[in-house]
């Protein structure tokens, strides 16, 4: 593929503006229990853990949480058991589309930000920051058209990217009765961190996602439940023709990583719009800014 | 006993249980606040078999109910996005006591010292001290109760 590079809202901006400094952490002999607690409580994908001299050695995430689920461990196993490492690092001065560069080629969520001595871990850097960071780079933008005084109405003009153009078309669904087991095997095959729900005439009810599935696991729910025991309801959705910026504005504002797209005609759910995906749009939500989003390839 | 946790805790306190869900906890901290008279903000929590697990006070639920990107907001005066409490509401139904509390809180003893007290609850932001006598739990200490305690002492 051929790579032009071309400036767009995020050239000359560094990790360090984007980085959250908030690290939560967990010591390699807590127990998997204590690791749930802390992703429900802080509402986090992944935890760093650090061992007795506070050096960080490895990341567990909900993903890893959930393998834990499905394999039936005991939530007393510690920590170590299940851990991935060493975390992938890097620094506050690093440009930030490199760091989703190599976010990208890892195949990874997030990258740890270290500092100078390269062994102290000072923030995390992840998709729904960066989403965050372009909001506010979009929101100071004087071509920004959408953002207008207090009072005066939103101008979307054809610039403004729409759900259609980013949203994903492959969503996977799975029945209300199917066990949790099955949902598990879906997401960790899946790079979604939900699974929409639809009912025996196939109408969307509801969505199961990784936090849902770790939460039944701390409540000793079985995996062999069916997936209505668990599930969320109603369905979050936007519309195909939603304005990318208002879908990302739902999404940061109200802690949900995934939107699925409803069609207008159908009423049926056609795709999922998430984090990652606006993330990776790189431009913000207008074409006001050379459009790197073409380079983006999505694979 | 003067001067002491002794002197400022509360005997008579109710307690959670981890499996209560975060609805249950918010109406057993009503329902407390009116019996004791007094505004009771958080609790100790036990299990089955009387032991401190943790403690769950309005600020854990406040950590939970918050959206993770807020700081964004400190630069907007036009967010409008709707049903943003709701929503974070209704993720709060299926969460339990124990999904959310703090764990690895310090207690104290009956003969803890007053400005010892004050000392743990400046160092590590709490306003309550459980107080165990081995593993009982025999109270509570709540920083008015050890404000007012003081001030007496100072009026004299």
């Amino acid at each position: 593929m051929a790579v032009v590079t071309r400036k767009n809202v995020l050239t000359g901006v560094r990790v360090r503006d984007a980085m959250r400094r908030q690290v939560v952490k967990i010591n390699t002999n807590e127990p998997l229990d204590q690791c749930i607690r802390h992703a429900i409580k802080y509402k986090v994908n992944a935890l760093l853990v650090t061992n007795a001299d506070g050096h960080a050695v490895g990341v567990v995430s909900k993903t890893d949480l959930m393998g834990a689920f499905y394999a039936g461990f005991s939530l007393d196993l510690t920590i170590e058991t299940i851990m991935v490492g060493p975390p992938v690092c890097c620094h506050p001065d690093d440009p930030l589309e490199k760091s989703l560069e190599s976010m990208k080629s890892f195949g990874i969520h997030r990258l740890y930000v270290t500092d100078d001595d390269g062994k102290s871990v000072i923030g995390v850097l992840a998709y729904p920051d960066i989403v965050g960071l372009l909001y506010r780079l979009c929101r100071k933008c004087k071509k920004n058209l959408t953002f207008k005084k207090k009072g005066e109405l939103p101008d979307f003009g054809e610039e403004h990217i729409r759900a259609k153009e980013v949203m994903s078309l492959s969503v996977t669904a799975h029945g209300t009765q199917e066990p949790l087991f099955d949902i598990m095997e879906t997401l960790s095959a899946y790079r979604f961190g939900a699974v929409l729900i639809r009912d025996s005439q196939k109408l969307p009810v509801g969505v199961v996602s990784k936090t849902d599935l770790i939460i039944a696991y701390r409540h000793g729910i079985s995996a062999d439940m069916p997936a209505e025991t668990i599930m969320k309801s109603p369905v979050r959705s936007c519309g195909i023709d939603d304005f990318l910026l208002k879908i990302i504005q739902q999404m940061i504002f109200s802690d949900v990583h995934r939107l699925f797209v409803q069609s207008e005609d159908s009423g049926d759910i056609v795709g999922v719009i998430s984090l990652t995906d606006a993330a990776l749009v790189r431009s913000g939500s207008c074409r006001a800014c050379t459009a790197s989003r073409f380079l983006t390839h999505r694979g | 006993m003067e001067n002491t946790a002794k002197a400022v805790m509360q005997t008579r306190f109710t307690t959670l249980s981890p499996d209560q869900t975060i609805k249950e906890a918010v109406r057993i901290l009503q329902s407390a606040s009116k019996e004791y008279g007094r505004r009771v903000f958080g609790m100790m929590v036990i299990d089955e078999e009387d032991k401190l697990v943790g403690m769950l006070s309005m600020y854990d639920i406040f950590i939970f109910l918050r959206p993770k990107h807020i700081e964004i907001w400190g630069e907007m005066d036009d967010i409008d996005v709707a049903g943003l409490i709701e929503n974070a509401l209704a993720r709060a139904a299926t969460i339990r006591v124990g999904d959310i509390m703090t764990t690895g809180s310090i207690s104290i003893t009956p003969d803890t010292n007053l400005m010892m007290i004050v000392d743990i609850m400046i160092k590590k932001h709490v306003r309550r001290l459980p107080v165990l006598d081995g593993k009982e739990i025999i109270g509570i200490v709540f920083i008015s109760d050890v404000f007012d305690y003081l001030l007496e002492k100072f009026m004299e």
